[in-house]
């Protein structure tokens, strides 16, 4: 069944989404154009080309967030989901599908920044002058630290997709929590979000110390740690973090599961 | 085994009591009226059965099993406001039951759709309030439910459509199944129940055979409706 509420899921956020990124690609082409002309006559056309862009980007990074909000909000604790919680689907593939359908628009979210840095560069003129000093980059940057750490800058994708996970789940989890609340549901999420964050951050300093005792030297200076100490030595950092990480996506995942199948309440 | 079996059924919304100590046992093929003014508990009920509602205490079970994934696959729902998602057409909608319904019957919603003049590929969103009921309702009794929940079905619209919705229910409900239909309007719906049960504050004030009860009673279930919750 997760294939099917997939199948109305991504396009019920992307109906909203999509037109979002087409005025993003419009505004990306103005900025390259505006951006030909800056420091000339035409100045004026260049700074409202960029406060365009910066305006249409914020408001697809804010549209994003907000959508996957509400959609997890209406079809789990608001109107739809008088229907949505009467289908025979077990409560795990509803959790999975809003987090698999977020994180899916996350990645997409990310991949149009990608092509909105591409158009300006294209429309700019500058994409040629650009792209082959960051495939020299690239290569300095290999032929400095070595293949092999291709490998780690794979973990630290697949490791921010994990941790993109942890982030829409933590959001699920306090939405729900927030639910149980009589009055000011939308408050009592917040307190609820603010709450597991601060749990989290404590499991986060518990396994910071735990690197210390280690020697695996401090989390939050990963890049620090990864350019001093062997590839073996981040293997084993990378383990860690993908444990911690897949912890937090789990616990955040049961949170959901239990407020929604044993305290459900739709007013 | 009856249809439905509710025994010591409570649930409180803090210090209000919604239902206290329901204990109901309902059988296939009838038509049932669930009576009662707002706020007797008529609604919390019916979330209780589709599993939208966890009871503070006391026990549900549809054939022998509590409300879950396995009942949901014999409940049809109707509920008491527009919870399908308004941004799609009516044969989207129909895609949408057939796609996780195995008891809808497709052509058995188009045909009904059809009947009532509403159009396929207008969104959701842009129907009239009454359309709106029409067009869940008709995605409803399209399945072949064993227990059909419908909630204020006739709340919002006209009396010629009263008629229309009343008719659809008739006609297309699964024979071996249970129609409950909870609504305040009795007169309208009095000719269709088999079975009538009286809700006041929570608790069942009166349960019994329609005819039974207009017999026994001498007036009929409107009459005696307005005479059990006079305000």
């Amino acid at each position: 069944m997760l294939g099917k509420l997939l199948k109305y899921e991504i396009p019920a956020i992307g109906r909203k989404l999509l037109p979002l990124y087409g005025a993003w690609a419009a505004a990306s082409i103005f900025l390259g154009i505006g951006l030909r002309g800056f420091d000339s006559e035409s100045d004026l056309f260049s700074v409202l080309t960029i406060l365009l862009y910066v305006a249409v980007t914020v408001a697809v990074i804010v549209m994003s967030v907000i959508l996957i909000v509400q959609r997890y909000r209406n079809s789990m604790l608001g109107d739809e989901a008088y229907f949505n919680m009467v289908l025979p689907v077990s409560m795990n593939e509803h959790i999975a599908n809003k987090g698999l359908s977020a994180l899916i628009w996350m990645t997409v979210s990310t991949l149009a920044s990608l092509v909105s840095i591409f158009l300006i560069l294209l429309c700019s003129g500058s994409l040629f002058d650009v792209f082959p000093e960051f495939i020299k980059g690239i290569r300095e940057i290999i032929a400095e630290v070595g293949a092999h750490w291709i490998i780690v800058l794979i973990e630290l994708i697949l490791l921010s997709i994990l941790s993109s996970a942890k982030s829409i789940l933590a959001i699920y989890a306090a939405i729900t929590i927030g639910h149980q609340a009589k009055d000011h549901k939308t408050l009592a999420s917040i307190g609820a979000y603010i709450a597991l964050g601060m749990a989290e951050s404590t499991v986060g300093n518990i396994f910071m110390r735990l690197g210390w005792m280690f020697n695996f030297g401090r989390f939050d200076n990963l890049i620090e740690f990864l350019s001093t100490h062997e590839f073996m030595t981040s293997q084993i950092l990378m383990l860690v973090l993908f444990l911690v990480s897949i912890g937090l996506v789990a616990a955040y995942f049961f949170i959901c599961k239990y407020f929604l199948e044993k305290k459900l309440n739709l007013a | 085994m009856a249809r439905i079996e509710i025994s010591e059924l409570s649930k409180d919304f803090g210090s209000i009591m919604a239902l206290d100590g329901v204990t109901l046992s309902l059988d296939k093929g009838c038509i049932v009226g669930l009576l009662g003014p707002n706020g007797s508990g008529k609604t919390t009920l019916i979330k209780i059965l589709n599993g939208l509602l966890v009871p503070t205490s006391g026990t549900v079970e549809i054939n022998g099993i509590e409300p879950g994934v396995e009942t949901k696959k014999k409940v049809a729902y109707l509920p008491d406001r527009n919870a399908l998602p308004d941004y799609m057409t009516s044969d989207q909608l129909v895609e949408l039951y057939s796609d996780f319904f195995y008891d809808f019957d497709a052509a058995k919603a188009e045909a009904m759709i059809d009947d009532l003049g509403i159009d396929r590929n207008q969104v959701m969103q842009k129907m009239s309030k009454g359309t709106k009921e029409k067009l869940q309702l008709c995605l409803v009794m399209a399945r072949q439910a064993d227990v059909y929940l419908l909630d204020e079905p006739i709340g919002g619209v006209d009396p010629a459509t009263r008629d229309y919705i009343l008719k659809t229910i008739i006609s297309n409900y699964n024979e071996d199944g249970i129609v409950i239909i909870s609504t305040h309007l009795i007169s309208d719906i009095e000719s269709v129940l088999d079975n009538v049960i009286f809700l006041k504050e929570g608790r069942v004030v009166l349960e019994g055979a329609a005819d039974d009860i207009r017999e026994k009673e001498g007036k009929s279930i409107d009459e005696l409706f307005r005479e059990v919750f006079r305000c």
